[in-house]
């Protein structure tokens, strides 16, 4: 029997729903309100949904994993856990911006906030999608959204060449993950995840090695572009540079989850089999390997000579993109799933705490230049002291977040036996002191330039005492999280959900 | 058939693209009366009255405006073409949820209306 849209159990869509539903309403209210009005009203509602669509995604973990749509979008938890984390990073952005939109983009708060749920949306889809379609539609939502937040300071130069160059390297990529797709889809003459790993293993059996690998490559590609990993981390210093400070935290946290969670589906949902067939060993780890490894290298020595702190954030979070993607590679450990993660919610906490602090200092100083940090420790002391926190664990120096998941990245990589990228890790994480310490330095030993009081909007202290709060309980416990991140069922990521109405 | 041979098809086609346009030039010119004079001889191209000098012409801006809001009236005409032919047969399928569902795709293209109108894409001064 056919199955029917109205048959299928479509609460595990709430969240998504949620979203859907408070962007669309957002961006009809901001129609409503009068020009240059208070729009605070939106961010409280944009809140609210986020929160909600939080706990209903958290009430769901733990559920059997559940296809809807023709077996093309898939809740499991896998998703739900990337999902909270996307959830997670879009609350703080929203929260700590609150004050600062209506200071950067007088004629498009509204939109900030609704592109916001647009791109949170599209990323939720991603984590979700078990269809190629379905995939490539939630990446070009949070893709296109992104595209347009990164230019929303119009009158800016720098935000408008940011956007320019996001559209074009974006077009680019996403032509070269379609491309990647065209050639699953004609090996095995269907686009979902799932049924497509079956039918690459027999085509890769028949002869067509070549272009099975071709459409893996071409499609990492792509992706590694989404997650600025080295060597296609080009575009992420201007963009990062040029967009305003709450879109920045925004691309550099969620859109990055977003892509490493399209990263792991990929891969290990369509591309497992290779495995076993061997060339996993031989061409794909190797390859992710060395996209690590550059992406390690470069990122942390380009941003040892920055003097924007924006950036030297840029170029940090194209290094922590190389750290993460160590655990893929060397997927012949256990714990995958929970050293990714993990890394990823540690990168969240420490990366959003930064760039909230940033975002403080550049609201009072006028700009983002390392020397506008000097002497912050007597001009705000709690900014320079979470700071100093958030740096401390960015650099990977035990008893913080960052140590933490660096310690477990290590010992998959050591596991697995590939020595050499540990000692990359090791020695980058070493290069990549200098430049956390060096902001550190500013704070604490650079007289300020004027002994002006930094002042802390109530929003952003909030996000800065929570990035604060996990950074330190990830560093302290980190059993809890790990605890949390083992009951999960992360197996059911590798395989089909089969009669899903449960005849 | 071997992969290579597949190939042979596209020769095929490749062969028939060149070969037509020629032999239509060539049984025109057999068919057709000669007759020339001056406006006949004009460049031609629709809605420019003398299409020579600089090819670098500039289109206001608003033209790309205007053209983005075609595209919704355009997908949206593209989508409710097809669901309106097959509407009975669905209606009896699901059901009134099918009206439904076109409701909630066509209000969130009047949304995308709707921002247009406020943003003054529709005035052209």
């Amino acid at each position: 029997m056919e199955k029917y849209f109205l048959d299928y159990d479509w609460t595990v869509m709430a969240p998504e729903l949620i979203i859907l539903a408070a962007a669309a309403l957002l961006s009809v209210i901001d129609l409503l309100l009068k020009e240059g009005g208070n729009r605070r009203l939106l961010g409280w509602i944009s809140l609210a949904a986020v929160i909600g669509a939080g706990v209903v995604a958290a009430q769901q973990l733990g559920d059997p994993a559940y296809e809807i749509l023709s077996d093309t979008y898939r809740v499991d938890d896998f998703a739900r856990v990337f999902k909270l984390i996307l959830l997670a990073g879009t609350g703080l952005i929203l929260l700590g911006s609150f004050r600062e939109m209506d200071r950067e983009g007088k004629e498009a708060r509204g939109e900030y906030i609704y592109l916001l749920l647009a791109a949170l949306l599209g990323g939720m889809m991603l984590t979700s999608s078990a269809d190629l379609i379905t995939l490539f539609v939630g990446l070009e939502l949070l893709s296109l959204a992104s595209y347009i937040l990164a230019g929303i300071r119009r009158k800016r130069t720098d935000s408008n060449e940011a956007a320019w160059k996001y559209v074009v390297m974006g077009g680019v990529s996403s032509a070269f993950i379609l491309y990647g797709m065209s050639f699953v889809y004609g090996l095995t003459g269907t686009t979902n995840l799932y049924t497509a790993q079956q039918r690459l293993f027999e085509a890769y059996n028949s002869g067509y090695e070549p272009f099975v690998l071709l459409s893996l490559f071409l499609m990492l590609l792509g992706f590694a572009f989404k997650a600025a990993s080295a060597p296609f981390h080009m575009w992420a210093p201007d963009v990062y540079q040029g967009a305003a400070t709450p879109v920045t935290s925004f691309l550099a946290v969620v859109s990055k989850a977003a892509a490493f969670s399209l990263i792991l589906r990929v891969l290990l949902g369509t591309y497992l089999f290779l495995l076993q067939a061997g060339p996993w060993q031989e061409l794909v780890a190797p390859a992710l390997l060395v996209i690590a490894a550059a992406s390690m290298v470069i990122g942390n020595t380009a941003a040892l000579r920055q003097t924007r702190t924006k950036r030297m954030m840029a170029y940090s979070s194209v290094a922590h993109a190389g750290y993460m993607l160590v655990p893929l590679a060397a997927v012949a450990g256990a714990m995958l799933f929970e050293s990714t993660i993990y890394y990823l919610i540690a990168y969240l906490f420490m990366t959003l705490g930064a760039f909230t602090v940033l975002m403080v200092v550049e609201r009072e100083t006028g700009n983002e230049h390392l020397a506008s940090f000097a002497g912050l420790s007597r001009r705000s002391p709690l900014a320079a002291a979470a700071m100093t926190v958030f740096l401390v664990s960015l650099a990977g120096i035990p008893i913080t977040a960052g140590f933490f998941g660096k310690f477990y990245i290590l010992i998959h990589a050591v596991t697995a036996r590939e020595f050499w990228i540990a000692a990359v890790m090791l020695v980058t994480t070493v290069v990549s002191y200098f430049y956390y310490f060096g902001v550190i330095r500013m704070m604490y030993f650079r007289p300020p330039s004027d002994g002006k009081k930094v002042p802390i909007p109530a929003g952003a202290a909030v996000v800065i005492l929570i990035s604060l709060a996990g950074t330190l309980l990830l560093g302290f416990l980190p059993q809890w999280t790990l605890d949390f991140l083992g009951q999960m069922d992360w197996m059911s990521t590798l395989s089909p959900v089969r009669d899903t109405l449960g005849q | 058939m071997t992969y290579t041979e597949n190939y042979l098809s596209v020769v095929g086609f490749i062969l028939v693209g060149l070969a037509l346009p020629a032999a239509a030039l060539t049984v025109g010119r057999l068919l057709r009366p000669y007759q020339p004079s001056g406006p006949k001889a004009m460049a031609y191209e629709s809605g420019v009255l003398d299409p020579t000098g600089d090819s670098r012409v500039q289109f206001h801006v608003r033209y790309y405006l205007f053209a983005l809001l075609f595209v919704i009236f355009d997908v949206e005409a593209v989508f409710l073409y097809p669901w309106a032919v097959a509407y009975d047969a669905l209606r009896a399928d699901v059901g009134l949820f099918i009206l439904a569902e076109m409701g909630i795709f066509v209000f969130f293209l009047v949304i995308g209306l709707v921002y247009a109108w406020k943003k003054r894409v529709l005035e052209w001064t």
